[in-house]
């Protein structure tokens, strides 16, 4: 899938039309299906035949997909062939159709539970109720059917039947409280459908982020089923367990915008957090409820026929409003008064007593159980669902096989969830679990204990924190997630919600090495989220780091995969604390360690490398060490794609980008972040992913273009605070301080630039960046002495900085100086269009400030054709004035004519006839209007439709009326139109 | 920070094993039905001790909160 690293595709040979071909194809390929690119992408000018400027060379490395241990990465990279090193690559594998993430494995990088998406199945006593099946069979002509019903009520049973003889296929999903947070939601529910052999496509997408699902993905799903000629149906069982209303909000979208492809069938135990009204008033819910639930006389007299009883109609009477028709007081009951000499007797006398009803019954059932079957039930009673090893783990003996099978013929307490697995009723469990504090206090712990220890081995991740937090040996855990490399985990996800709170809350006790890791590794990854930077998290998570160093060096017993999990946090630490030497101290010795790790646990871990290099590539980023920079990052995106490398790849990818935007290559760094937005969305990441390096990178582009407003509106749409990894921060506070210059706020840009990145290392473009904001805002202000002071110390450190110099200089009134600077840049292989555009015009004006024309117009000429390539209306804007007599000469006429100046009127047409700047005849409305922003900011339809809240065909009604209106007939023509007419 | 009292009516006799459950609060009997009472410490925390009720399948007849 990666990179072939072909010989030709190495030499640095000029291809026309090449460049063209990647314009088209990139974009539109990793999109797949999803959504043609408006703006930016497709409707640039067409590069000029024979000037292919950027050489498409893929990366020539040992990065092609193999997984060769960090090649490279560690030590000095390999350099690359010369004429590659500094132009733009594309990544490798962003362009093709991705492999689509393994659907084996959930946002956590475990495998699915093959019990949540099993139907459960009905015992040999389930009593099938005729007047209920009759109202679920309503549920086909309504899109939401709500089960709700107290514990016990026979609500999967009822429904399970249902669905079992529904004779067309039902997606079954059964949560528990390990399916946390809306991406494992989504996953789990992407699953069931798979399970029931109705799958989605892949080119759907995936929950990449175990605790996000953003609502592009949520559209894709939704019209997908819409458009199925077959509505699938799915029911979710014990939906209370979804703690997270976030996930009700998004269901209820979905539900909303598949009709009629979807028929969701809730059961709860609690009204579901949907607008359940709505749906009522609407006459679109099917509801049952406890009064519809409970058993009749009549059904009870059957129930109980079904459990070996015969009961006269007033014992049955009575029973039942002892119970009040309660499902599970009335099957407890029969198991009690089966096992009793005198059933008949035995019920009276039940329903002459004033206890709670469950509690009692069970108490009476379990304590007719040989001894070994009383303490099997209590002991599993702390597990969600179980396999009698497991069950054996608990009570250390061999028996669970052949007492689980006794008790499910039995139909007591224990449900067969097939694959080998069993469960408790919830209900029976939590009463038993009662029972088990408080014949055994104390025991619970240890029993989760013995629980984690086995999931560890045999289970999930997540099963084994859940039974890990819930025994409070966070010691263990800590131990646990270190030594099977889950560090990583802890950096992709799964850090940023209740492992913190837990470790947290350890008081009393020494942390061991392993809990500092663990500590370390949940504040930086709290450092590192967008949403909630926070540089006091970085400065704990470097001290627990510095404690687990001391721990694991005094105690010489660090084990490989602590120490490597120390060095895989120390390169994040150093990463995040701007200093390129720690980071790369940190990932060689990662790289020593990895090489004596078993392959196996390696394999299983492709994170860790992926994290690695995306830390290492950050590192020399902020350290002005580009190509090297680069090496490191395009390992991470050649890198085979699973769910777990998802987000270090995104910010990869993003880095790339502001490689290229630092090189001066616009397109090629736009068109990497349209590509890696494309792809977050097929994950389901929302927009701004990472650290907003990727809207940055587009917001500079968008400036470059003399799109100011698309630029401001950019940054509008980042974090209120300020990120803490230095490379996101130097380069908002570069980018603001651009717009705010554009603006003419030249006050505000001061104070935005001069606000000091706190770093450990310098990093020379920043500062170069920020010293170019500081003198454009004094020669904007007249004071041209003042930028060249203010440029000289960092005049050399980029192609940029020198291209500013000069400028100030010939402000200065010195073309002379301003030449000889601009003398050696020429050599530069590896600036771009964004660099030498601007050299150009300085050269052009010092020329004709001479007095030389001629080459004065041949310098224009140049900048003109390569400016007109990545539309660099900005560097002509900035430039000045002096131009304009120039570019009105017929010769620079015709190449700045239809980007920087408008087209020619052909003669003989009236003025305003033709597609000069006219008014539409008809208005856009203000939706019409909302919908065409949408359009040039890259969003797809489904991607419109989600975020206006209204369906797609609504946005394609909208966006049929503003083709009518520009007179166009696709959506790039209708940005560009509107561009033209200045609507947006 | 001012408590609240909250009062917490279940149909039926509680086992001490299922009373157990609730460590926090008090319990006396009242004419065939369970009085759970105590300080109730947050809206998290009554609707914490609703699901506990829920899930061991006991039946509140009354719920009441009141200023300490």
């Amino acid at each position: 899938m990666a990179a072939t690293g072909g010989d030709d595709d190495e030499r640095d040979e000029p291809r026309p039309g090449r460049a063209g071909e990647r314009n088209a194809v990139l974009p539109g390929g990793a999109g797949g299906r999803d959504a043609p690119l408006p703006g930016g992408v497709g409707d640039r000018p067409a590069p000029l035949p024979g000037r292919a400027g950027e050489p498409d060379a893929p990366f020539p490395s040992g990065a092609g997909g193999s997984p060769a241990p960090l090649s490279g990465a560690g030590d000095r990279p390999a350099p690359f062939p010369r004429g590659v090193g500094g132009s733009p690559a594309p990544f490798p594998g962003v362009g093709d159709r991705p492999a689509p993430l393994s659907a084996a494995v959930d946002p956590l990088g475990d495998p699915f539970l093959q019990t949540r998406f099993a139907l459960p199945s009905r015992p040999g006593t389930f009593l099938r109720r005729e007047r209920l099946v009759g109202r679920l069979g309503q549920a086909l002509s309504t899109p939401l059917t709500v089960v709700n019903g107290s514990a016990g009520a026979g609500k999967t049973l009822l429904v399970a039947d249902w669905a079992a003889h529904l004779g067309q296929p039902v997606a079954w999903l059964t949560l528990d409280a390990a399916v946390d947070g809306p991406g494992m939601f989504w996953a789990q529910l992407l699953q069931s459908l798979n399970a029931a052999g109705v799958p989605v496509p892949a080119a759907i997408g995936f929950p990449a982020d175990a605790t996000r699902a953003h609502h592009t993905l949520l559209s894709r799903i939704a019209s997908e089923l819409a458009g199925r000629d077959r509505p699938v149906t799915v029911v979710i069982d014990e939906f209370d367990e979804v703690a997270d209303p976030e996930v009700a909000r998004q269901l209820e979208f979905v539900l909303r915008h598949a009709r009629p492809g979807l028929r969701l069938v809730l059961v709860s135990r609690s009204e579901p957090l949907l607008p359940l009204h709505r749906y009522r008033a609407a006459g679109e819910m099917t509801e049952i409820r406890d009064a519809e639930l409970a058993f009749t006389t009549e059904e009870a007299v059957e129930l109980l026929d079904l459990h070996g009883l015969s009961l006269s109609v007033p014992v049955a009477e009575a029973l039942v409003e002892r119970t009040r028709g309660w499902a599970a007081g009335l099957r407890l009951s029969a198991l009690a008064a089966r096992a009793s000499p005198d059933p008949e007797l035995y019920l009276k006398e039940f329903e002459a007593g004033r206890s709670t009803i469950a509690d009692f019954l069970l108490a009476e059932v379990l304590d007719r159980q040989p001894p070994e079957t009383q303490d099997l039930l209590l002991r599993i009673s702390v597990l969600d669902r179980f396999r009698p090893d497991l069950a054996d783990e608990l009570t250390g003996r061999r028996d669970a096989a052949t007492i689980l099978a006794g008790l499910h013929r039995a139909n007591a307490f224990v449900e067969d969830y097939g694959h080998g697995w069993y469960r408790l009723h919830p209900l029976f469990r939590e009463i038993l679990r009662a029972h088990l504090r408080s014949r055994a206090p104390g025991l619970e712990p240890r029993l989760h204990h013995r629980a984690a220890h086995w999931l560890r081995r045999s289970g999930t991740l997540r099963e084994m924190l859940v039974h890990g937090a819930a025994a409070r040996d966070w010691t263990y855990l800590a131990g646990a997630l270190v030594e099977d490399l889950a560090i990583g985990q802890l950096l992709t996800g799964l850090g940023s919600g209740e492992p913190v709170d837990w470790f947290a809350a350890m008081e009393g006790e020494t942390p061991d090495a392993a809990t500092n890791l663990v500590r370390a590794a949940c504040e930086l990854s709290r450092t590192h989220r967008s949403d909630r930077s926070d540089r006091a998290a970085l400065e704990r998570g470097t001290a627990h780091l510095r404690l687990a160093a001391e721990q694991l060096s005094v105690e010489g017993r660090g084990t490989p995969a602590a120490l490597l999990s120390h060095a895989l946090l120390g390169a994040l630490a150093g990463r995040l604390s701007g200093s390129a030497h720690l980071a790369e101290q940190a990932t060689r010795s990662a790289r020593r360690l990895m090489e004596r790790m078993p392959s196996r646990l390696l394999d299983a871990h492709p994170e860790l490398r992926a994290l690695l290099l995306t830390h290492v590539g950050a590192a020399r980023l902020w350290a002005g060490r580009l190509d090297e920079a680069r090496a490191a990052l395009a390992q991470v995106a050649a890198a085979p794609r699973t769910a777990s490398v998802v987000l270090p790849r995104m910010e990869a990818l993003e880095h790339l980008a502001l490689v290229d935007h630092l090189n001066g290559w616009p397109s090629a760094a736009e068109r990497k972040v349209l590509a890696m937005t494309v792809e977050a969305e097929r994950y389901g990441l929302g927009r701004p992913q990472g650290s907003g390096i990727g809207q940055l990178v587009l917001a500079a582009v968008a400036l470059g273009r003399d799109d100011v407003d698309r630029a401001e509106a950019l940054l509008a749409g980042l974090p209120e605070q300020p990120p803490v990894d230095p490379v996101a921060a130097a380069t908002r506070q570069a980018v603001t301080a651009d717009v705010l210059l554009a603006r003419g706020r030249t006050g505000a840009a001061l104070t935005v630039a001069t606000r000091p990145v706190p770093a450990a290392d310098v990093s020379p473009w920043a500062r170069g960046r920020a010293a170019l904001a500081v003198a454009d805002a004094h020669l904007a202000e007249g004071r041209p002495d003042a930028a060249v002071d203010v440029l000289r110390q960092v005049a050399g450190d980029q192609p940029l900085c020198t291209v500013g110099t000069a400028r100030a200089h010939l402000a200065a009134g010195d073309p002379g100086t301003a030449l000889d600077l601009l003398e050696g840049l020429t050599a530069d292989g590896r600036s771009g269009p964004a660099v030498a555009v601007p050299a150009a015009l300085v050269r052009a004006r010092a020329a004709a400030l001479k007095g030389d024309a001629a080459t004065a117009r041949r310098l224009l000429a140049r900048a003109l054709a390569e400016g007109r390539r990545e539309d660099l209306r900005r560097a002509f804007r900035d430039a000045g004035p002096w131009a304009g007599p120039f570019l009105a000469e017929p010769p620079l006429r015709a190449l700045a004519a239809g980007w920087l100046v408008p087209e020619p009127q052909p003669p003989g047409e009236p003025a305003g006839g033709g597609h000069g700047a006219v008014t539409p005849t008809e208005e856009l409305t203000g939706r019409e209007r909302e919908v065409l922003e949408r359009l040039a900011g890259a969003m797809s339809t489904e991607d419109i439709a989600a975020d206006l809240y209204v369906s797609v065909n609504t946005v394609k009604t909208h966006l049929k009326a503003v083709y009518r209106k520009l007179s166009v007939h696709r959506r790039n023509d209708a940005v560009r139109r509107a561009r033209e007419l200045r609507l947006l | 920070m001012q408590h609240e009292q909250c009062e917490i009516r279940v149909d039926g006799l509680m086992s001490e094993t299922l009373i157990g459950s609730f460590p926090e609060l008090e319990h006396v009997v009242v004419s065939g039905q369970t009085l759970l009472y105590g300080p109730l410490l947050d809206e998290a925390h009554l609707y914490g001790l609703l699901a506990r009720l829920q899930s061991l399948g006991l039946h509140v007849v009354e719920l009441r909160r009141l200023p300490e």
